[in-house]
């Protein structure tokens, strides 16, 4: 094999931690985009609301020459004009805007708060587990009685599907950011004492119907529209994703929600959701939507100290459940 | 209006940046596979190099002009014919009321062509952007490819007369071969924390074959054993491939497992595996003509320095002093 010499490194700057700042690097992604990674590749929320203010704080800089920005999990694209702003300027300005969101304990993240009905266990995801077990997997062990959700129940050590539902229902589900196919959320539990979690679907499956709601380790997403997909499904809801925009929520882009928003599910049976569903093709239905809300990133890790005796707790329920269960 | 008589494999209206601005809500921005044949065609019979136009893969197209105009063909030859007469390529005719352009079959090395009239298309903005998304089903002519029986609508505007007999200077028009050297960076995740020195080593050396299942989505590579620098992904997965879920660059190189795929222009906007290379913009036009399961590609490395060098070379290249008349 030729050696062939490095002539150029991936990082193109680092910034250390500094008090309660993680570590940046900063990464070339070709000549008009750049990556910027905050910490180790751990999941922590915190990483994650920091993006946002730095994200917010960027944008608000004016810097001459950004065009767009992809917040993500721990990390953040930006796509730049390299003719007009010179890698080195747009690196000097990020580490800039470090210093003025010094600590992610002074952050107000604006976020909406967004109520989507759930039908659970519903009739569509069922049909198309149906398939599943028939056509591509019989003995998965991640179905009993047609379903996902007693398989979720048992991973997670919860008794039964109903115990799932209270779970689902009974934390704000952050979403961190939208990608893969267009407005498709990844979202994580605000309140981490219900944070369920579970392995995917192997192999993935060719069919889900749209709107469907499943988890894959401890993410939850929504599915924009039928494609096939690999969580672990456990109820529908409404569209998220309307390319003929025929309700207002659609006004502006065919996407309902956007990274930074919080979804809470609320309970409903397949025959409201049909309704509601034909409501919102018709134009009726209004979006449960309130805009005006911030997540306040001090008082939420105010919360998340009091309650970590919990937390461990269900943490421990979970390793103790998880010995018991196949995996697919 | 184009009357179109037969689609052919996949004929789709593009423009060109394509619908930047909507990564943040998991939107790649479409557009052409080969912004070089697509600008220049746009360029050639006066229109805004970014106007939407059409992309022709491997060929089959068949449509009928209702209207005056200028007309442009660049890309590969499909061996394009109007009304019987071969259609010459990098350079703008003339087309009235009533001729019919047929694309046949490639001829030779490329494999997408490019269609421009004066004036453009004229299809619906969608987010910003007149460009087909295929996966999403949206943008371009109704979302979808071209086929039989579609009336693409053209811009009012005029003859075009004065648009016609421009041609590329014969030195600057692309000598598409079958096997390509394509010009990529370092990054964002490659050596020494997510691949060795050895595998970045491998990777701008060796000849990589262009798999068969490769669109608009994706460039596979053939897989290869990577050492990796990591044992496993950590809490991102079992595999030294696995990151936690970030924004992909547009064409970039993304390793998924043991396999690297170019992530073109109907490509997914994030997800969970490393990028170890991104290809440079001057530089990605390449990779729209390469034939799946045929063609080679290397990628050559270069400096941000040389990158930026080469995006104004190109842009002085597709510019009004490339082009001749007669």
């Amino acid at each position: 094999m030729p050696q062939v010499m490095p002539r150029n490194r991936a990082v193109i700057d680092t910034l250390p931690a500094k008090d309660a700042r993680p570590p940046v690097t900063y990464r070339y992604a070709g000549d008009r985009f750049l990556l910027l990674e905050y910490g180790d590749m751990v999941l922590d929320l915190t990483m994650n609301f920091r993006i946002f203010g730095l994200n917010d704080a960027l944008k608000r800089s004016g810097v001459d020459g950004l065009i767009e920005t992809v917040p993500a999990l721990r990390s953040m694209l930006i796509q730049y004009d390299s003719l007009r702003l010179p890698t080195r300027r747009l690196v000097d300005t990020l580490k800039q805007l470090e210093e003025t969101i010094a600590s992610v304990d002074d952050l107000n993240i604006p976020s909406r708060r967004i109520e989507l009905p759930m039908a659970f266990e519903d009739r569509w995801t069922r049909a198309d587990i149906e398939r599943y077990v028939k056509f591509t997997r019989k003995d998965a062990p991640n179905v009993s009685n047609g379903h996902n959700i007693e398989y979720i129940a048992r991973y997670n050590g919860l008794r039964d599907p109903e115990e799932v539902i209270h779970y689902l229902c009974a934390t704000e589900w952050w979403n961190a950011c939208i990608g893969f196919w267009p407005g498709l959320p990844f979202m994580f539990p605000l309140d981490p004492r219900f944070a369920i979690v579970t392995p995917k679907y192997n192999p993935t499956r060719p069919w889900t119907p749209e709107g469907a709601v499943g988890i894959g380790g401890p993410c939850v997403a929504i599915y924009p529209v039928a494609s096939p997909g690999g969580y672990q499904l456990f109820g529908r809801t409404i569209p998220i994703f309307d390319l003929q925009q025929r309700n207002p929520a659609f006004k502006d882009n065919p996407i309902l929600l956007k990274a930074a928003d919080r979804v809470q599910w609320v309970r409903v049976t397949d025959e409201a959701l049909e309704a509601i569903r034909e409501q919102v093709y018709a134009g009726t239905y209004r979006y449960k939507i309130v805009g005006y809300e911030s997540l306040n990133v001090k008082s939420y890790l105010k919360f998340l100290e009091s309650v970590k005796p919990e937390v461990a707790a269900f943490q421990r329920r979970q390793a103790e459940a998880v010995k018991q269960v196949a995996i697919p | 209006m184009l009357e179109v008589l037969e689609g052919g494999i996949q004929t789709t209206v593009q423009d060109f940046p394509g619908r930047v601005g909507y990564l943040d809500l998991g939107t790649y921005p479409a557009g052409p596979m080969d912004h070089f044949a697509f600008r220049t065609a746009n360029l050639l019979v006066g229109n805004a190099q970014g106007a939407a136009a059409l992309e022709v893969m491997v060929g089959g197209l068949k449509a009928r002009f209702h209207d005056r105009r200028a007309l442009a063909l660049t890309g590969a030859d499909t061996q394009a014919t109007l009304n019987g007469t071969p259609v010459p390529l990098w350079e703008s005719v003339a087309v009235k009321a009533g001729d019919l352009l047929e694309m046949k079959m490639l001829k030779g090395a490329g494999f997408r062509s490019y269609v421009a009239v004066s004036g453009a298309f004229d299809v619906p903005e969608y987010m910003g952007s007149r460009a087909t998304f295929t996966v999403g089903g949206f943008g371009g002519f109704e979302g979808r490819a071209l086929k039989k029986g579609d009336q693409v609508r053209l811009n009012p505007g005029g003859t075009g007369d004065t648009q016609v007999g421009r041609r590329l200077r014969t030195n600057l028009r692309p000598q598409y071969g079958t096997h390509s050297e394509i010009e990529a960076m370092r990054g964002p995740q490659a050596d020494p924390d997510y691949m060795t020195p050895d595998d970045m080593a491998f990777f701008f050396s060796h000849t990589w074959k262009v798999d068969r299942n490769s669109n608009r989505m994706g460039i596979r590579l053939e897989s290869h054993k990577w050492q990796w620098a990591r044992t496993s992904g950590g809490i991102a997965g079992g595999h030294p491939s696995n990151i936690l879920d970030n924004g992909y660059a547009v064409w970039t190189v993304n390793v998924c497992g043991d396999q690297p795929i170019i992530l073109v222009a109907d490509g997914p906007s994030l997800g969970g595996f490393i990028c170890n290379a991104t290809l440079v913009s001057a530089s990605t036009w390449k990779v729209g003509q390469l034939v799946p399961g045929r063609d080679t590609i290397r990628f050559k490395e270069v400096t941000m320095d040389e990158a930026v060098q080469m995006a104004q070379t190109l842009d002085t290249t597709i510019s009004e002093r490339s082009i001749e008349r007669g």
